[in-house]
């Protein structure tokens, strides 16, 4: 138990040490892709101390659940990481399985979802009730690539399922994995809230949703854990779909799930700062297909294929 | 020695009695108080036969009324099953009544003559309906009380039409449900039948299990009409697709805000008890090959599905608070539908493992039925709060509300969490439980994979209606309406003290899910001989209090981990937002310069989710 409880705090601090480094990671490449100097890599680190010294103004509507929702949106991300097997040994994943994942995960944009509320303000209700509108689909998805995969190893515990059961079916080929695989890969934007699918925060268009009246300490937060989000999702793509070498001796299965996080940011990176933002509408039509098209994939798993 | 079931009789006696004395006073308060305690008084009755049951296993029927000639009797018998469902029925009168003191104030045109006696009635009848098992006489004695006491409660709001019309659908939705439900007792009976020396009238439960073998291996289509009849009637009375939508979205709203959270907390549940006992426990486990449980198992859970989805797709564009939470009862209401038909279908194979799952399913079941009836019952008072309080049941008009009454807003927070399956609150339990036995029952019958993922996806469509629920009513932008027509102060304690009890009992069994397991593996075991039984008999739920829950290899979840991650963590945020030692300061919102904070500019709940209601538009025809 105790081994497991300092696994997971190591993965807690390296994740809070390293997602600010992604996220400069990424605005350093989509600089020069778009033919800019950038900022520098460690940009993201002065501006989450900046935000903690500036001014915390209270201009929403309930300002106390505002705060309550910004330090849930960081505390939930951390949990889920805690709770993941996150490079660095397993954590406590023993004491979860897929489905207390997909809904923490869940929890963790309903914090999102609630600090807009409590705002209250009219581009801020906008802004989750898209964000909601995402959520209901891409929830969904992620929870059909769990399935396929417990099914497979017929347990919903983490360590059956993270660990490339998903393409143990007992057909010949796993069709339902690859066809999974290419719908997740293809709504990866969307799990890491970037272009072409950040409507919900959309700045140039409804000022950050969500977010609009956040400033200071309590926008450092949410930012932060957004960050957080992020290699959560990573962590959970490699889990999934690509967790060979994860196991290996200390530094390097530790080195090469870095390495894999790495790679599948670039990869965020480059679509996003090559793509427009969809509307609403047509990423909600979008999902549909892409919902609907996983059913398929989750039907023809059942039957075995 | 008091036995379970004389304690049973008793509570009911004492209702009914309850119901006379407050039908002769006439203070509006002191009635208040006077059915509050009878009502505690007959749950006291209730708690000691039902936890006797759970702890100490059950005992025998006892005979109250008979006569013969009429072959009639009330034989009152308390198993598990019972004991389970008189918990629930218990532990939601007590805060309803205690909620209705104080709320009934507020109806200053009515009379509570018209109140008091028939929820007490109303009471009585859901303690009978549980505990009898006379499937003709006595079933309908206590079918009718309920119905008619239902009926003149729905209808207290006489001034207003809308109310008289839901109450006489009601009226007429109830009838065909009584006599679909007595049709098929009629079908099914075959006979008298003797039980240790006691003579059993043709219409007992137990004299029908007695001949049921027989009846499925001759006359196997009669019996199949037989069970069809049986999850139409109390299919009725659950709100199950196609015949929910027809009265309970009425209903509901219709009835004062008290009665509305024991229509939607237990009424409907003593449906899910129908289906549970004559299903699953009517075909004693030796005859169980003969009962087409592979079938009964498909039709059961995919209609739970339907329901799930259709409730649920048509609670999402509803913008009265009590309708919208109407909506959400036919939707949760499937939940449990799809845990007793995946727990069915997985008895036919003769496997541990597929006994082990169906166990899982149909705890998960009994399990939602409970917590369903705290967080629902919890959500009709918030609802009533607001009415108390603003008046109106349109969400668009309200807003901001958390400013006025945050005490209310914290436990409408986690009642709106809890149905929605946020971890770690009691809703989060039993779905998961459902889950488990539902998508690794797939192993056995494959189509319960897909059925499972809907009820995932399903649960997403209940968060986003619980969100635009909580938040625009207690959050978001506060309108000219609230600011302008309510009285600012929070409820009075009387009021705030019993939606505190429910939020409490959401979080309790939330982060503690094993207390609610234990009891439902002991009302398992403890449950009457029927094929129900042996799942008692399968060892669920490994782990602890404190460890968590979990079965076999199959999955395990810690909620207690969860909460204590996160209230770590939370310690770390907060600390880290102190770091800067960055100053308050208050503000007004960003609205860019030129729109101004008026009515016309807030965003309103008709407003939330255009293009996902666009899709599921087509529900409304279902």
């Amino acid at each position: 138990m105790m081994i497991k409880i300092l696994s997971a705090l190591t993965n807690v601090v390296i994740v809070l040490a390293v997602a600010p480094l992604i996220e400069g990671i990424m605005r350093k490449i989509t600089a020069r892709i778009q033919s800019r100097q950038g900022p520098p890599i460690l940009q993201p680190y002065y501006d989450l101390m900046k935000l903690l010294i500036k001014e915390d103004i209270e201009s929403g509507e309930s300002p106390s659940m505002q705060r309550f929702s910004a330090i849930m949106a960081f505390a939930s991300a951390l949990t889920v990481v805690a709770l993941l097997p996150l490079g660095f040994g397993y954590g406590l994943s023993s004491h979860t399985d897929i489905i207390l994942t997909i809904y923490l995960l869940t929890f963790c944009g309903v914090c999102t979802l609630i600090a807009g509320l409590a705002a209250g303000s009219t581009y801020s209700l906008v802004g989750i009730s898209r964000e909601m509108m995402l959520m209901i689909p891409l929830e969904p998805i992620l929870a059909v690539a769990l399935i396929i995969a417990a099914t497979n190893s017929g347990s919903f515990k983490l360590d059956a399922v993270l660990n490339g059961s998903i393409y143990n079916s007992p057909g010949i080929f796993p069709i339902s994995s690859i066809i999974i695989l290419v719908i997740i890969l293809a709504s990866f934007q969307a799990y890491a809230q970037r272009v072409p699918f950040d409507i919900s925060e959309a700045e140039t268009e409804i000022m950050d949703g969500p977010l609009v009246e956040y400033s200071g300490p309590k926008l450092a937060l949410f930012k932060y854990s957004r960050m957080i989000r992020l290699v959560i999702y990573c962590a959970l793509f490699i889990g999934l779909f690509v967790p060979w070498g994860s196991n290996l001796m200390f530094p390097f299965g530790f080195l090469i799930f870095w390495f894999k996080v790495l790679l599948l940011v670039l990869l965020v990176t480059v679509v996003a700062a090559t793509h427009a933002r969809y509307r609403i509408d047509q990423a909600i039509n979008y999902f549909a297909i892409m919902l609907l098209v996983s059913f398929f994939a989750l039907a023809l798993a059942s039957i075995g294929l | 020695m008091l036995t379970p079931e004389k304690s049973v009789f008793i509570a009911i006696l004492l209702c009914l009695a309850g119901a006379v004395i407050t039908a002769i006073l006439r203070q509006r308060k002191l009635c208040g108080i006077v059915a509050f305690l009878i009502t505690v008084a007959t749950a006291i009755f209730i708690y000691y036969a039902s936890f006797d049951v759970l702890i100490n296993g059950h005992q025998k029927a006892v005979t109250f009324l008979s006569n013969k000639s009429l072959g009639f009797a009330l034989r009152v018998f308390v198993d598990g099953l019972s004991a389970w469902f008189l918990i629930l029925a218990a532990t939601i009168a007590i805060p309803s009544m205690f909620f209705s003191i104080k709320y009934m104030e507020h109806y200053e045109d009515y009379n509570v003559s018209n109140y008091y006696p028939y929820i007490l009635m109303f009471l009585a009848a859901m303690y009978g309906l549980l505990s009898t098992t006379d499937m003709m006489w006595f079933f309908f004695i206590f079918w009718q009380m309920m119905t008619i006491s239902g009926f003149f409660l729905i209808r207290f709001e006489r001034k207003n039409r809308a109310n008289i019309k839901a109450s006489n659908k009601f009226m007429i939705m109830m009838q065909i449900a009584c006599f679909v439900t007595m049709l098929g007792a009629a079908m099914i009976s075959g006979g008298e039948a003797s039980l240790d020396n006691e003579k059993l009238l043709r219409y007992d439960f137990d004299a029908v299990q007695q001949h049921i073998g027989s009846l499925l291996t001759e006359k196997p289509t009669l019996s199949a009409m037989a069970f069809l009849m049986f999850l139409i009637g109390f299919g009725i009375k659950l709100g199950m697709w196609p015949f929910g939508k027809i009265w309970l979205p009425d209903a509901h709203p219709a009835a004062p805000s008290p009665v509305s959270a024991m229509l939607s907390g237990v009424m409907i549940k003593t449906g899910v008890y129908g289906i549970m006992r004559y299903f699953v426990w009517l075909v004693p486990p030796e005859k169980w090959q003969l009962f087409p449980s592979r079938y009964w198992g498909l039709i059961i859970s995919l209609l739970g599905i339907i329901t799930l989805l259709t409730g649920t797709a048509q609670a999402l564009r509803q913008e009265q608070t009590k309708r919208l939470l109407a909506f959400h009862s036919i939707g949760q209401i499937g939940y449990i539908l799809l845990g007793i038909g995946a727990a069915i279908a997985l008895s036919y194979y003769s496997n541990p493992l597929a006994l082990t799952l169906g166990a899982v399913a149909i705890a998960g079941a009994l399990f939602h039925t409970f917590n369903h009836g705290l967080f629902k019952s919890l959500l009709f008072l918030n609802a009533g709060s607001i009415l108390y309080r603003t008046n109106t049941q349109d969400l668009n008009k309200l807003g901001g509300l958390i400013s006025i009454m945050p005490l209310t807003a914290i436990t409408s927070f986690i009642a709106s969490m809890s149905i929605s399956g946020v971890p770690p609150l009691n809703g989060f339990a039993s779905k998961w439980s459902i889950y488990v036995g539902a998508i690794q029952g797939g192993k056995f019958a494959p189509y319960l994979i897909p059925l499972g993922f809907i009820a995932i996806f399903t649960s997403g469509l209940t968060l986003a209606s619980f969100i635009k629920f909580f938040g625009a009513s207690f959050l978001s932008r506060k309108s000219a309406f609230v600011s302008e027509k309510t009285v600012k102060s929070e409820l009075n304690w009387s009021m705030l003290l019993p939606q505190f009890l429910l939020a409490a009992l959401c979080l309790f069994f939330g982060i503690f899910p094993y207390f609610g397991l234990v009891g439902i593996q002991s009302a398992l075991k403890n449950s009457a001989a029927g094929f129900g039984n042996t799942f008692g008999g399968v060892n669920l739920f490994e782990g602890g209090a404190l460890s968590g829950v979990g079965y076999n290899e199959g999955s395990f979840i810690s909620p207690l981990m969860v909460v204590i991650a996160l209230v770590l963590f939370s310690l770390l945020a907060i600390l880290i937002m102190k770091l800067g030692r960055s100053e308050k300061r208050a503000s007004n919102q960003w609205l860019c310069g030129y729109v101004v904070e008026d009515d016309a500019a807030r965003y309103n709940a008709h407003n939330f989710y255009y293009q996902i209601k666009q899709i599921f538009k087509g529900s409304r025809k279902l």
